[in-house]
Formats: structure tokens, C-alpha cells, sequence
């Protein structure tokens, strides 16, 4: 820090004072990414621990849990099971014979009704009522087993029908809730189904190499080049501010650079004619990909959109190649982004 | 997605898998945010749970990095903003706000540095 030479000490008042918010902003940002860094290391933590470690934070909040429900008196018996949905089809559709549901004990049965087709399987009360249901959820491991689990189920029939999928956890007690679930939304059902025909969901994601990026920023910025020369001629704490100037202004350079790709990913993707969900990118420590992923999009799409789908990603590539671009294209997917009420639980 | 691997651009159909295992946060993003939401028998209300709510949406999305980048169409979509200040989640971070200003302020007061202080007249 430069300490001004006046000697009231006015000037690092004056100075402390028009910085206050801006430190203030910027340990306020700081204490969030910790935060954030601690939360995601403690989940995935939590993830790769033995079977049934909860996380600090479940562990902590919760006595030990449901294991010992006769002691306690439970209100809700945690005998049996209930039946989870996957999802929901036309009744005339087809569906692999054999079907391994969530729990291994418990095959893929189907209910039907209304004309339509509910794929369900029986899951023990001990896991998945409320209660203990709320306590799982907390526990990564458990909910990606079981998401994982769900999502194969879909995928297994999704080869051969059309299908709606089910939010995660769409429990009923028994049949005949499932078969009244059916009559009560089979106008919306069907309607979705019909929407769905023939096409397929498919994920796209767009990554650069952050190195070529910052590259390209150097090379395409006249004032890099500018403070890169003042630079070369200072030395000591002059040189030390410059470089930081330089740093600073090349990460400027390179996030709008990586904007105006990202922008431009959106355009053409908007523009192949097929319906486009935007999701934010993800967390690099959970999908573990490389480079700086600039799109995470779906797309419901036919043949023929899947074939322009095809082609945009390669003239991405090819456009952006200096960056190092990469479109990745995921799929089929259940069609998890293009049926109607989708946002209400509203993950980022 | 075991079976349908990520398709490189340009690839042939049958070309082997790329990636043998599909990224959690694809399914994620997915099982828990999207498909039809119906009213089951058990009722979980899926923003009740901690987990839910703050680590996993911290933990599927990679938020920070994207915004800094200038990057942020998905805002458009209601979800994210349950983070930002002034709504349920964002509280914390307002009260948070507010605690580091009124430390701040004692701390001016004590240094002797107010307001009207702070700005310097004639130099």
C-alpha cells in the first residue's frame, strides 16, 4: 500500500474512507466463497465417505436417526413400502420386461388408468417417508444412489416410448392413489405426451481452455500490449503494480470475450428452430469437466433438429478453435426440461 | 446415462463411450429441478431441506466464475434469484451486510472518521 506522504494523515482517512465499501463489498464476496467452498467440500465429503456418513451439517442437526423408530414412539409407521413413480406413458406403449426399481428387492410394476401408464416400484417406509425422507435427501451418497436409480429406470423405457418424467420423490401409499393421480392429471398428462412425440431431449455444453482464452485476450488487447512494454522497463514496486493492472485487465478482456462466445452459443442455438432451456453452468468439482464450461443447455429436438444440433456443434468448434472450443451433446435424456411445471422447486 | 454416452460432434453412431459414467450434476440438475411436478401422498417439500436449498445449488452450479465472465442468461429462469439478497436465502447475506456496515461504523468512530470527515475539502 502507497501510504500518502501528507502528514494530517488525511489522505489515508480520505482514503480508507472511499475504499470502505469497496473492501467491504469485496470481503463480503470473499466470506461467501468460503463459505461456499466450505459447504461444497463438506457435501462432497459426505459423498465419498462410507455408505451411510451423513454430512457434518445432518449429522450435527439430527440425533441419530431412523433406525430405531419403535423407541421413540414414531407417529407414522414405518413398516412396509410405498410406491414411487417414475414416470408416466401411454398405456398402449411398450416397456423393457424386466426393470430393477430403486430399491433392488422391488421390480418396475406398472398402474394403469385413464388411459395412461404409471411406472412404479415399492420402496420401504423406513427410507422413504416424510421424515425420513427429509433426513436422506440431506445425505448426498443416498440421493445420488437413488437418483441414479431413477434416472436408469427412465432411460431403460425412454429407448422405446415416449415418456413424462416424474420430479424425484412422487410418492403414493398405494395403487389406487397412483390410478387417481392418473384420472386427476390425465388432461395435462396426455397433452405432454403429445408434445414429446418423436422428439428427444439432448444436453449441450460449451467449454473453452481458460488458458487459450487469457491467450487471446493478450493477443486481441492493445493496452495488454501497452502495459506489457511499460513492464518490461520497471522494476520493484512499479513494476508489482503494473503486472497487477495487467492481470486485472487481461481477466477483463478474457470474461468478455468468453461473454461474447457464450452470447453467441445462445443466438445460434435459439435459432436452430428447436425449443432451448438454458441452464446455469456447473460446478466443476461435481460434473468434472475441464475448461471454463460458457453453455449448459437442452433441447427437445427431432431427427432432423438433432441433426442441425449436430452440425452446430461443429462449426463452434471450428469458429471458436483458437479458444480451444469443445461442444459436448449428451443424450437422449427423459425429456426432463420440456414438461410443464418444471421451475416450482427451482435449483439453479 | 450408462448407454447413451455423450455423442462427440461429428462422431459415428457406435463410436465407444466417452465418458463411462454420466456427470451427477447432469442428473441432478435434472431429477431434482425439472420433470412434472404432481402431488404425491408424502408430501416433501423439496426447499425444506437444507441441503437442498443452499448446498446442492451451490454444489450443481458453478455460479460465481459464470457471472464474473458476464455470463448469466439463466437468471431469467426464477430459480437462482432465491439466492439473491431480499428473498428467503438471501437473507442471511443482508443481515450479514448489514452486521459488517454497523462494525464498520464503529470502527470509523473510533478512528474519528465520520461522514462528514470523510471528504476532505480543498487539496
Amino acid at each position: 500500500m502507497q501510504v500518502p506522504s501528507d502528514p494530517a494523515g488525511d489522505d489515508l482517512k480520505d482514503w480508507a474512507a472511499r475504499k470502505a465499501p469497496e473492501l467491504l463489498a469485496r470481503a463480503q464476496q470473499e466470506a461467501v466463497a468460503i463459505l461456499r467452498d466450505a459447504l461444497v467440500e463438506a457435501a462432497l465429503a459426505g459423498r465419498s465417505a462410507e455408505g451411510s456418513a451423513a454430512m457434518p451439517a445432518a449429522a450435527a442437526a439430527s440425533p441419530p436417526p431412523e433406525r430405531a423408530p419403535a423407541s421413540t414412539a414414531a407417529p407414522i409407521a414405518l413398516e412396509g413400502e410405498l410406491l414411487w413413480v417414475y414416470c408416466v406413458l401411454d398405456a398402449r406403449a411398450p416397456q423393457p420386461a424386466e426393470l430393477g426399481g430403486i430399491d433392488e428387492r422391488f421390480a418396475v410394476e406398472r398402474v394403469e388408468a385413464a388411459g395412461l401408464a404409471a411406472l412404479v416400484s415399492r420402496v420401504p417406509r423406513a427410507e422413504f417417508a416424510a421424515e425420513p425422507l427429509r433426513e436422506n435427501l440431506n445425505k448426498l451418497d443416498w440421493l445420488e444412489r437413488v437418483a441414479r436409480a431413477h434416472e436408469a429406470v427412465l432411460e431403460a423405457v425412454l429407448a422405446d416410448a415416449t415418456i413424462v418424467p416424474l420430479r424425484l420423490c412422487t410418492l403414493y401409499e398405494n395403487e389406487d392413489g397412483v390410478r387417481r393421480m392418473l384420472h386427476q392429471e390425465q388432461a395435462a398428462l396426455t397433452a405432454a405426451l403429445g408434445a414429446l412425440l418423436g422428439r428427444e431431449e439432448w444436453g449441450v455444453k460449451l467449454f473453452v481452455d481458460a488458458e487459450k482464452l487469457q491467450e487471446e485476450a493478450r493477443a486481441s488487447s492493445e493496452e495488454a500490449a501497452k502495459l506489457t512494454r511499460e513492464l518490461e522497463r520497471q522494476s520493484g514496486g512499479g513494476a508489482y503494480m503494473l503486472q497487477r493492472r495487467l492481470e486485472r485487465h487481461l481477466r477483463e478482456v478474457s470474461n468478455s470475450l468468453a461473454s461474447a462466445v457464450a452470447a453467441d452459443m445462445q443466438e445460434r442455438l435459439e435459432a436452430l428452430g428447436v425449443e432451448v432451456v438454458l441452464r446455469s453452468p456447473q460446478n466443476r468439482e461435481l460434473s468434472g469437466h475441464e475448461g471454463e464450461m460458457l453453455t449448459n443447455a437442452a433441447c427437445l429436438v427431432d431427427a432432423a433438429g438433432l441433426q442441425r444440433l449436430q452440425q452446430l456443434a461443429t462449426q463452434m468448434e471450428e469458429r471458436y478453435d483458437s479458444l480451444g472450443a469443445r461442444v459436448e451433446l449428451t443424450g437422449p435424456w427423459p425429456p426432463y426440461n420440456f414438461v410443464p411445471g418444471g421451475d416450482a422447486a427451482a435449483l439453479a | 446415462m450408462e448407454a447413451n454416452f455423450p455423442v462427440r460432434p461429428g462422431g459415428l453412431p457406435g463410436r465407444p463411450p466417452a465418458a463411462p459414467q454420466t456427470n451427477l450434476a447432469d442428473i441432478l440438475e435434472r431429477v431434482l429441478d425439472k420433470g412434472i411436478v404432481i402431488a404425491g401422498d408424502i408430501q416433501i417439500n423439496l426447499l425444506d431441506i437444507e441441503l437442498l436449498t443452499i448446498k446442492l445449488r451451490l454444489l450443481i452450479a458453478s455460479v460465481d466464475r459464470a457471472r464474473e465472465m458476464g455470463i448469466n442468461w439463466w437468471e431469467t429462469d426464477n430459480s437462482l434469484q432465491k439466492l439473491e439478497p431480499g428473498t428467503e436465502n438471501g437473507r442471511s447475506l443482508e443481515q450479514e451486510n448489514r452486521e459488517l456496515r454497523e462494525r464498520l461504523e464503529r470502527l470509523e468512530r473510533q478512528l474519528g472518521i465520520g461522514e462528514g470527515q470523510a471528504k476532505r475539502a480543498g487539496a
